[in-house]
């Protein structure tokens, strides 16, 4: 446990980036249709199963133009 | 002029924020910047926590490895993710036709170039900035205060390789109106400074070590008179890159 308390400075901000991050792929995958490719659920699964990176590679190369 | 340039750089704001450009920058530098020193800081743990019946003696992380973890990030994966993004800055307004208008009313060609590539500077300046302030202050906050020499220099280079690779872009999405072509052109360009850097002689005025070649400053060792060279000719080729596109965007048909 001791150990962990040492990384809590780093953890709380990566956890809060990753949160909004999260939270705001999946408002955007809910909210529009459009996508470069692959569906809705393929999107949110990505989303929602790898940290940071998933959220991040949607808004990059996922989302379609509207 | 300057309220045109005025208008189109606030225009190109706006857009980055539409398309989320600005967030995802600003998200993923603000955590390289904090992982740099995480990594540095955690690999001995990291290692001790898998029992792999091997003793591996590491030695105690220190802020230089912090350093060493954030140029690895920002001169790779940062550079990465900056061309990715910034790859439709021109083919973008090619494909879907929006400079027309603005083209036929008299808005005058070199200041679209101008504020794309003034608005696309400042993003990555916020966003580097950010990078670097956080692994600075996680980096004082484990290791206490550092003696950083020539911090200004050190840390530029990185920055500088960013703008010339943000002109690339540029140029290539000018030539070929697609992205592919912004993304070739900076592909090509890049592996052709590291063959460069290949011949010794030439290493020293070439633009690609100030990708994360500076890190030696740090450490300690070579001198920055080393990479002033590379700096103005960094500096200069950003600089041409931008009045080359320019001059192919005059000539281009829209």
């Amino acid at each position: 446990m001791e150990e962990l308390f040492k990384y809590i400075p780093f953890l709380i901000p990566i956890a809060v980036i990753q949160l909004a991050l999260l939270a705001s792929a999946v408002v955007h995958i809910l909210r529009h249709n459009s996508f470069r490719f692959g569906n809705r659920l393929m999107w949110l699964i990505i989303c929602v199963a790898v940290n940071i990176i998933g959220p991040v590679l949607y808004f990059v190369i996922g989302k379609g133009d509207d | 002029m300057i309220r045109q340039f005025q208008a189109l750089s606030k225009k190109e704001f706006y857009e980055s924020a539409a398309t989320f450009r600005l967030y995802i920058l600003l998200a993923v530098f603000l955590l390289f910047g904090m992982l740099s020193p995480l990594i540095a800081k955690a690999t001995p743990d990291l290692l001790a926590a898998i029992d792999t019946g091997m003793v591996i003696e590491m030695p105690e992380p220190t802020a230089l490895d912090s350093w060493t973890q954030f140029f690895k990030n920002v001169a790779q994966m940062g550079m990465i993710i900056l061309v990715i993004l910034y790859s439709g800055i021109m083919s973008n307004e090619f494909s879907k036709g929006t400079l027309v208008n603005l083209l036929t009313k008299g808005l005058s060609r070199s200041v679209v170039i101008l504020a794309k590539f003034v608005a696309a500077s400042i993003v990555w300046l916020a966003s580097y900035l950010i990078c670097l302030g956080t692994c600075w202050a996680y980096t004082i906050y484990f290791w206490g205060s550092v003696e950083i020499s020539n911090a200004f220099l050190t840390f530029a280079a990185p920055w500088l390789f960013g703008e010339i690779l943000i002109a690339l872009l540029m140029l290539g999405g000018t030539i070929f109106s697609n992205v592919y072509g912004s993304l070739f052109t900076c592909f090509a360009a890049v592996v052709v400074l590291n063959a460069i850097s290949l011949i010794p002689k030439a290493s020293r005025y070439n633009p690609a070590s100030l990708a994360g070649g500076t890190l030696a400053l740090i450490a300690g060792a070579g001198e920055p008179s080393q990479f002033i060279p590379a700096m103005v000719v960094g500096a200069v080729l950003a600089a041409g890159l931008v009045v080359a596109t320019i001059e192919v965007f005059k000539r281009k048909r829209v």
